[in-house]
């Protein structure tokens, strides 16, 4: 039994009840912690270290959380960790602590948000390829350029990769 | 989404793929879109993805109102 719900249980037997903690909001707690501190989410086996689970059991919660859109697989591993991606992209995000990728111009300004931190984005133009860099500072962005979302909002999970 | 130096480097990179054009964002509405999407600590177990309805609300509080940001 997980130990989470084995100790609700326990506790709720001794009148005291506990928040509601499911295997997938632990998996999802164990990725995110991991990739905040290292910009890169944990692999498969190191999450079934942290959350104490056995290989099967993380796979099938990884499957759940991608199939509620809160993560992006690839071969059973964590892709994207939005805003954070698992391996390296056009959006490489320079912050105090370390360098790490966002999936898109948005996201790599979401690491930013997500880390509440200040963080340099080194990219390049999506038609010419001349670098750019974004600076977030504070509240404040700076740099040059403008976004496009080439896809409307309601197809973007059709192809979240290529979105 | 990707960053180009200007309107006029979308149009030539829309041609060149044959993609219709999509939606423009300055730098600063862009962060504002990302400090409202990603904002909220998602390690926190009580995070969820936010419904439909409240999606449409933080693109209309941006106002992301076009039918390009339409979710429906």
């Amino acid at each position: 039994m997980y130990v989470f719900e084995g100790m609700q249980i326990l506790l709720h037997t001794r009148g005291v009840t506990l928040p509601r903690v499911s295997i997938d909001d632990d998996v999802r707690r164990h990725v995110y912690d991991v990739t905040m501190r290292e910009g890169t989410p944990p692999s498969a086996s190191r999450l079934g270290e942290l959350a104490s689970l056995p290989p099967g059991e993380v796979a099938a919660s990884l499957e759940r959380l991608a199939a509620a859109r809160m993560l992006v697989l690839r071969d059973g591993e964590v892709l994207m960790a939005g805003p954070f991606s698992a391996v390296p992209t056009p959006f490489r995000v320079t912050t105090p602590t370390f360098t790490c990728y966002g999936n898109c111009i948005w996201d790599g300004l979401g690491i930013a948000a997500t880390l509440q931190c200040d963080v340099d984005i080194d990219t390049s133009c999506g038609d010419c390829g001349a670098a750019m860099r974004v600076a977030v500072r504070g509240a404040e962005v700076r740099g040059s350029g403008t976004i496009h979302f080439a896809l409307p909002a309601r197809q973007w999970w059709q192809d979240i990769v290529f979105t | 989404m990707l960053l180009f130096r200007s309107e006029e480097h979308i149009d030539r990179w829309c041609t060149t793929w044959r993609l219709p054009k999509g939606a423009l964002l300055t730098l600063e509405e862009g962060w504002r879109l990302a400090r409202v999407w990603y904002g909220e600590d998602r390690r926190d177990p009580a995070w969820r993805r936010r419904t439909l309805e409240e999606t449409e609300a933080v693109f209309a509080e941006l106002g992301l109102t076009s039918g390009f940001w339409n979710l429906r």
